[in-house]
């Protein structure tokens, strides 16, 4: 008997290690330890085993039936184990480039205004939105540009007929034409008169001027203004946001200055220059990049704020402008064609 | 405008550098555009040489190897040369050793190309003298060897271009900048002094000048007029000729060079006639007839208008006022007596008139800017004095002045506090007194007060229009203190006051999804030609959506949708052999709504055949219904949910979309709207795309975002599992799939009576073909229960499954595939 089982497991051993799929391990298991497998046959014969002989023969058929059970363990794992690997295909070649198109990108203008709204969120200032379908009111007369100023000229501003009528943009007095906005500086016109101070906007956007395009103009292009009115704003203060604005995008080192020039609805009013050398093909040691000024006490009577009480501050600056000096972009015109080799460059 | 140097140093000892002075301007206000160097600058060490002999360099092709005489400055150098012109017998400049050219060029000697050098003989840019590099500066009149070259060379001069702010026309003359510069430098001023000052025997002389009248006086509130008689026309003096020359303004003769002089010193515009060819003696200031003509100085014949000004005489216009003279009415080279004009013209007249003739002048750029109104007599008396010194002559007859009989009177009260307050730093009393006072600010009272400083009352001259209020007087203190040296600080704000506006988030939101779905994110203009919008919309609504006044033909109309831009980018990538697929844009774009316009926000993509792309493996293509997809997600992050929008094909011949492969929602009946599917093939072909292209746009009114979204309730689930059941229903071909899945869902819901509950319901095949009867398609959908409190049991569920089908076969057309 102790022969027979020591064949069993001899034998079970060189069957079970050839298994390779689950329903020839579930014969093989029924062979061996099935109700009417080998095993169970040899515990059937245990009647004939003499009566001393017993306990060691039942201890031998335990010993026995263990081994069956561990072997049975090692033979379902292996086909396990085989079965996963039959999932797999051959081994891939890592250094073939993904079939799938892709990355997307960002528009080099989008990467640009979403780095200044970031950095001006943390100084308080968030995003606000205007129509750039504007009336004169919001883009000349609010911001104090009297109705013969150059720039409201047909020559250098998009009106439309008359008869225009813009269901989803309301004119301030009847007779005002349409136009699109030459400047994104209406938003900050109609922030004030929705709301009530302290106001802190950023509002950058689409702005459109009657202009030949060519290297460094385009008949529409973007801007991005910011606004603050609260109690006792400074000149210094305005300096402050500046020199806070470039050294955030720029780095340590960047410097900014004013030069004093003239804008109607800001009083005193500069412009401002970026000293910035280590960004590629600046060869010049000032560059402009913007105008400001404290928000002209007229406006504040426009938008029904005391001029007594609140001052504040106004800043913008074109966004293309910026872009080709963060860049070295040398032409204006390659924002508006997405050329691919281009938009790929600023992901 | 261009400022001589020279010329500002009559009225202010500037002894500042070219660069100091160009940085005071700047910091003053103005930006200095150009600052042009004529002459030659102070040259030491350069002097008058003639070259004795020339040989080819030995060493060098392109050089020679000239002996030159410089005579007692160091007699006969040996020198090598670069320029083609070095021939003997030439006299130019030598830099001699130790001569410092412009550019800090130090000459030395040297050897060049084993040759030894002893100086170097110059062209004309390497003295200063403008850009000219094309050979030597050949000296003519054989000026004396050893010569300082400044002796034989004209003097220098820096002209500096400056634009002048619309605000501060007052600098649109030398003095104006002369009077900033003294301000800046804290240096007198010296106003010219005009010798003659309007003294004249007044006896009347009709023959000359009999009549000056004005009858439109608001456009023109002074007319001034002088008979100067006995001139002799000629050329002007040298100096005078090269203070017009330096600021680019070309020398015609004595007395329209003192025109032009004294507008250019003062800014006020003068205008002489000869007095022989004013008809009847007469000036009259009057509008023009409608119709009327006259041809000005540049030849042309103007057709005027009755809102136009002109000065006439008896007879005709002789001048479009304060734009330009006419033809036969000005000095001649036989000019003896001449009427001299100094006069105010209305700024808005000015502007009109000269916008609607198309002629512009100096002195219509003066005029529409603001001329200062209390000067006109000074700048008058400034011109007799220089036609008389220029051209000879006397002053006679009356002085003729019309108008200009108001008062000027204007004074700003402020307090030292106020202006500390807006600047946020503190600049002393004494410093903002002193500035004033050199910008001829005058503090006419100064008084202390109880909480607010000094107060001062400041007397505001004439020619400073521009400063009306204590705002304006901080800018003047700023100016003149230095906008450089406000000081440092930090930001110091407290939190949010807001947050970023719903749209903005919106345009965030899809653009990062496309972008994550491998979208380029482009960036088109929003105006659009017309022969474009007749793709995309009615005739009706192109029209509008046109500009009013276009610049350019194919930039007239506004967009009504993002998609076209997009195809021309795709356009442009094809065309460029740059593999191009995935591109999208977020953007405003402008939709006709029963004849009004509707501005809306909109973000639209398109996926194109990847023409060009050679891939080692395919994926599987684009179609109608990856752009559902992405236009459903886009739809989502406004709050719309296109599921349970009735989706309508589109159609109609104008639109851009591929009929019976595209489909609509929305059409702004609630604000929004959305389409998608293929791009019309015909349409994409025309525009020489290849391939095909799918596209979705989702359009929503600003104003929608502004109402909010509702806050979502949460709903509770069941944990039960689930029980399944597939259902296939054989339909009419054209009946599209949400129909039956509504029906569907609609019969088992009833069939339930709220036993459980029907969880969803989804197609998951679409069959046609054999097996089927034609005209008939297979929807086979997949059913979930679930109850919410127990383990279904196949009983229950096989029972309402078998009610469905009973009751589909009884009330609608579908036949249950077995």
């Amino acid at each position: 008997m102790q022969a027979t089982l020591t064949a069993l497991v001899t034998k079970a051993q060189a069957d079970l290690a050839a298994l390779r799929t689950r329903p020839e391990f579930e014969a093989a298991k029924a062979r061996l330890v099935g109700p009417n497998g080998e095993l169970t046959a040899l515990m059937k014969q245990m009647g004939t085993v003499p009566k001393e002989e017993r306990p060691a023969m039942g201890k031998l058929i335990n010993e026995t039936k263990t081994r069956l059970q561990a072997l049975l363990d090692t033979a379902l794992q292996q086909i396990e184990a085989g079965e996963l690997a039959r999932q797999l295909g051959p081994a891939v070649d890592p250094t073939l480039p993904s079939p799938d198109t892709g990355p997307g990108t960002y528009h080099p203008l989008t990467l640009v205004r979403e780095e200044m709204c970031r950095i001006l969120r943390k100084v308080g200032f968030t995003v606000a939105d205007g129509p750039e379908v504007e009336t004169e009111f919001y883009c000349f007369d609010a911001l104090n540009t009297p109705a013969d100023h150059p720039a409201r000229d047909a020559q250098d501003t998009f009106y439309f007929p008359e008869s225009a009528r813009f269901g989803n943009v309301a004119k301030k007095n009847p007779g005002e034409k349409y136009l699109l906005r030459t400047h994104t500086s209406s938003v900050q016109i109609r922030t004030m008169l929705q709301g009530s101070p302290p106001i802190r906007i950023v509002s950058p956007g689409r702005v459109y001027r009657r202009d030949t395009t060519d290297a460094s103009h385009s008949a529409n292009f973007h801007q991005l203004e910011c606004l603050y009115v609260d109690k006792n704003v400074t000149v210094r203060d305005l300096k402050a946001l500046l020199d806070y604005i470039f050294e955030s995008l720029l780095g340590a080192g960047t410097k900014t200055r004013f030069r004093p020039h003239y804008f109607g609805y800001t009083e005193p009013s500069f412009e401002v220059d970026l000293s910035a050398k280590h960004l590629p093909k600046v060869n010049k040691e000032w560059i402009e990049i913007g105008g400001c000024g404290m928000v002209d006490p007229s406006v504040f009577e426009t938008v029904g704020y005391d001029s007594t009480v609140w001052s504040g501050y106004a800043f913008g600056m074109g966004l293309e402008r910026l872009a080709m000096t963060l860049y070295g972009i040398d032409d204006i015109r390659y924002f508006y064609q997405n050329d691919l080799r281009f938009l790929k460059q600023f992901a | 405008m261009k400022i001589s140097l020279n010329w500002l140093k009559d009225y202010v000892a500037l002894d500042a550098s070219a660069e100091d002075i160009s940085r005071a301007v700047t910091f003053l206000g103005f930006e200095v555009e150009q600052v042009i160097r004529t002459g030659a600058p102070r040259l030491e060490q350069v002097v008058v040489g003639e070259i004795l002999t020339r040989v080819k360099h030995p060493n060098a092709d392109k050089l020679s190897v000239c002996t030159v005489d410089v005579g007692p400055a160091g007699g006969v150098k040996t020198i090598v040369c670069g320029a083609a012109n070095c021939d003997a017998g030439h006299r130019v400049p030598v830099a001699l050793p130790g001569a410092v050219l412009p550019g800090n060029f130090v000459i030395k000697q040297s050897k060049i190309r084993g040759q030894l050098s002893d100086g170097m003989m110059c062209a004309p840019d390497e003295l200063g003298m403008g850009v000219d590099h094309a050979g030597l500066l050949i000296l003519q009149g054989k000026p004396a060897l050893g010569t300082p070259i400044n002796d034989v060379l004209p003097a220098g001069d820096t002209v500096f271009d400056i634009e002048i702010t619309p605000n501060r026309p007052d600098c649109l003359s030398h003095l104006g900048i002369a009077r900033e510069l003294a301000a800046w430098f804290r240096l007198p001023l010296v106003y010219p002094q005009e010798k003659f000052r309007g003294e004249v025997d007044d006896t009347p002389r009709p023959d000359l000048l009999g009549t000056v009248r004005v009858d439109a006086s608001e456009d023109c509130p002074l007319y001034t007029a002088h008979i100067i008689t006995g001139i002799k026309i000629g050329p002007s003096p040298a100096w005078l000729q090269e203070r017009l020359r330096a600021v680019g303004v070309r020398p015609i003769n004595n007395v329209v060079d003192v025109g032009n002089y004294v507008m250019l010193e003062t800014g006020q515009p003068l205008h002489a006639f000869d007095a022989r060819k004013l008809g009847g003696g007469q000036i009259i200031v009057r509008r023009a007839a409608d119709g009327e003509k006259i041809v000005t100085l540049d030849g042309k014949e103007r057709a005027l208008s009755s809102r136009m000004l002109v000065i006439a005489d008896a007879v005709r216009p002789v001048v479009v006022a304060g734009i330009m003279g006419g033809e036969n009415s000005g000095v001649a080279d036989d000019t003896t007596s001449l009427v001299l004009e100094c006069a105010l013209f209305r700024r808005q007249s000015v502007r009109w008139t000269s916008k609607r003739l198309g002629l512009a002048s100096d002195s219509s750029y003066r005029y529409e800017r603001g001329v200062d109104p209390h000067s006109t007599l000074e700048a008058a008396w400034r011109a007799v004095d220089l036609i008389i010194a220029t051209a000879g002559g006397q002053v006679v007859g009356p002085v003729y002045q019309v108008g200009g009989d108001v008062p000027w009177k204007r004074e700003i009260v402020v307090t030292h506090d106020f202006i500390c307050e807006r600047l946020g730093f503190d600049i002393p009393a004494a410093d903002m007194k002193a500035s004033f006072e050199s910008l001829e600010l005058h503090v006419v009272r100064e008084e202390p007060t109880p909480q607010r400083g000094i107060a001062w009352t400041i007397s505001i001259p004439s020619w400073r229009d521009d400063l009306d209020r204590p705002i304006d007087l901080v800018e003047e203190v700023l100016r003149l203190y230095g906008t450089e040296k406000i000081p440092a600080s930090v930001v110091s704000m407290p939190g949010l006051v807001g947050d970023d506006a719903p749209i903005v988030r919106f345009n965030r939101r899809v653009t990062d999804y496309l972008v994550g779905h491998d979208f380029h994110e482009c960036v088109n203009y929003t105006l659009r030609p017309a022969k474009e919008l007749a793709t995309w919309v009615s005739q009706t609504a192109a029209v509008e959506l046109a500009l009013a006044n276009p610049f350019v033909e194919d930039q007239s109309h506004l967009r009504p949708t993002l998609v076209m831009g997009l195809l021309e980018s795709l356009k442009l990538n094809q065309s460029r052999g740059v593999v191009v697929s995935r591109l999208c844009e977020t953007g405003r774009i402008f939709i006709e709504s029963n004849g009004q316009n509707l501005e809306c926000a909109a973000v639209a993509l398109i996926m194109a055949d990847p023409i060009g792309e050679r891939a080692w493996r395919t994926r599987a293509p684009v179609d109608f219904y990856t752009v559902k997809h992405h236009v459903t997600a886009l739809a989502a992050a406004a709050g719309v949910d296109l599921a349970l929008q009735p989706l309508v094909p589109v159609s109609g011949s104008f639109y851009g979309w591929q009929e019976g492969q595209s489909a609509a929602a929305g059409e702004m009946a609630a604000g929004w709207t959305a389409r998608f599917g293929l791009l019309n093939l015909a349409m994409v072909k025309s525009l020489g795309i290849e391939g095909r292209v799918y596209g979705g746009i989702f359009a929503i009114l600003p104003e929608k975002f502004a109402a909010g979204t509702l806050r979502r309730r949460y709903a509770d689930f069941s944990l039960f599992p689930s029980a399944l059941r597939d259902l296939a229903l054989v339909v009419d071909a054209a009946t599209p799939a949400e129909e039956v899945r509504e029906t569907l869902a609609k019969t088992t819901r009833a069939a339930l009576g709220g036993a459980f509950v029907l969880e969803s319901v989804d197609v998951f095949d679409v069959y046609q073909g054999s097996g089927l009867p034609e005209g008939k398609k297979s929807l086979a959908f997949s059913l979930v229960f679930r109850a919410t409190d127990r383990t279904l049991t196949d009983d229950e569920v096989n029972g309402v499954s078998a009610k469905i089908q009973d009751e589909l076969v009884k009330t609608t057309p579908y036949q249950i595939r077995k």
